[in-house]
């Protein structure tokens, strides 16, 4: 067949249809993931001893479970029991889940890194600790987990690629279905390759300048 | 000596012993070397080729395999690979050559070389039991089917439903094996499963499955080596007519109610 043609008729708008599922997969489960790891976070440093516990227990689970076991869990699995998610909500579950508990790391991480003595100062002036948590040390530390948080974003642009093992055909998936029915697998795995360096360098650009703009002066060094 | 030069020798000593290990002297004296070919299978493809609680390779396909390689006098391994990657995987030179119920298809035959043809099956529908689906159903194109992925099965309802228009792209949903295919069925995401015949009868044993027909696309399996392995080629040829002429072929065919 000729190679051009196979570019622009087969292999692009297979990806192009690819492209669109991964993105959706990725811009929905970002922020629900963000919020999580927030969430437990806050949870198991700020939290009472059961919410201590619970979210322990979370990050223990998802951290010790392999992505796609967890995603064959909950498509394969908890039909058994009833619950029926559809391929592409069990993935994005699963993402969430995943990204969250490893996002609530950085972000523990980073709110170690203030210093006991604001927590306390603040106390001291008559807030609340849900208000101190909120204003005074979680500003601070989502700034300094940014870096790590990017991390993980990064990851999970490239692990959304699992989906396609619970049949959510993304764009690993449709490059893959291309080049089982065509043979051929090294021009559509380096252009399936090329769009998610793509995606990688656009969050690193996205994330060099959301440090930039949140920057506190004096305090972080760029 | 030294204690700190003893405890390097001592470590020096004990890579060298590490890295030589498995070196051990290959050649036969005197003998001729039997050549030993690597086959790929699709390991979940009851009762042509899969593991038992053991682990090895069972199956109709596999045992035929063993009885040719031993009637043309060379050694096989079973190597289970992926379906979807196991052309690319016979042409890499990871496997010697693909015994596991493969359809002979014009596009495959561009990539490998096929032996004579040694079976012949029909593709297979099956759907939750007592849900009145019928086959009319499936080419009316109104059906979620299932399939594995690289299957003829998965072609059959791309070329025949889907190019055609009758059938919406999303509502073909594939598989990276077919127990997957099924499990799905039962969890009722989808109205039908496709599959060969045979393996499909192995898959659903003892689930609230039925087979409501056949398509007849009459494929035949043939056995796959590498574009221009001649010499591998014609010993399966003539391992295959020689199986075929054997009174084992039979008993194969019986062993796993193929008959």
């Amino acid at each position: 067949m000729d190679q051009i043609v196979f570019f622009t008729d087969i292999l692009l708008p297979a990806l192009q249809k690819g492209l669109i599922i991964t993105l959706q997969l990725i811009l929905l489960a970002a922020p629900f993931g963000f919020v999580l790891g927030v969430g437990v976070a806050v949870g198991r440093q700020y939290g009472g001893p059961v919410t201590r516990v619970l979210c322990k227990v979370l990050v223990y689970f998802v951290k010790g479970c392999p992505l796609l076991l967890l995603l064959f869990i909950l498509y394969f699995g908890l039909p058994s029991i009833g619950i029926v998610f559809s391929a592409f909500t069990a993935s994005v579950i699963g993402f969430i889940l995943c990204n969250g508990a490893y996002n609530s790391e950085y972000i523990r991480g980073a709110m170690l890194s203030v210093k006991d003595g604001q927590m306390i100062a603040a106390q001291a002036l008559g807030m609340t600790r849900l208000q101190a948590v909120r204003t005074i040390v979680l500003p601070q530390a989502i700034r300094r987990a940014l870096p790590g948080l990017s991390n993980e974003w990064i990851y999970l642009i490239k692990y959304s690629s699992l989906a396609y093992m619970i049949t959510v055909i993304e764009l690993s998936g449709s490059g893959k279905l291309v080049a089982t029915k065509y043979f051929t697998y090294t021009e559509t795995f380096v252009a399936v390759g090329v769009v998610y360096l793509f995606l990688v360098t656009l969050t690193t650009l996205a994330v060099n300048a959301i440090e930039k703009k949140y920057a506190v002066p004096g305090m972080i060094r760029g | 000596m030294d204690n700190r030069l003893l405890c390097a020798l001592v470590c020096a000593c004990a890579v060298l012993a590490i890295a030589f290990a498995g070196c051990t002297d290959t050649s036969e004296p005197g003998g001729v070397e039997t050549q030993a070919y690597v086959v790929g299978i699709d390991a979940e493809y009851p009762p042509y080729s899969y593991l038992d609680s053991q682990g090895n390779a069972v199956g109709f396909d596999v045992e035929s395999m063993q009885w040719i390689a031993e009637d043309q006098g060379f050694e096989v391994t079973f190597q289970p690979t992926a379906w979807d990657g196991i052309i690319p995987a016979l042409q890499a030179g990871k496997i010697d050559l693909i015994y596991s119920g493969m359809t002979i298809t014009e596009e495959r035959a561009e990539k490998v070389d096929f032996s004579e043809p040694y079976w012949t099956i029909n593709q297979s529908v099956a759907v939750y039991e007592g849900s009145n689906i019928t086959m009319d159903d499936l080419y009316a194109g109104t059906l979620v089917i299932g399939a594995q992925r690289g299957t003829t099965a998965a072609f059959w309802v791309e070329e025949n439903l889907i190019d055609t228009g009758t059938m919406d792209e999303g509502d073909l949903n594939t598989y990276d094996s077919f127990p997957l295919v099924i499990t799905d069925l039962v969890n009722r995401r989808i109205d039908a499963a496709m599959y060969d015949r045979p393996p499909m009868e192995e898959a659903i044993a003892g689930k609230p499955v039925e087979i409501i027909g056949e398509i007849d696309t009459g494929e035949n399996y043939g056995v796959a080596v590498r574009k221009g392995d001649a010499e591998l080629l014609g010993m399966i040829n003539e391992g295959l007519a020689n199986l075929q002429a054997d009174p084992y072929w039979e008993e194969l065919k019986e062993k796993y109610g193929l008959a």
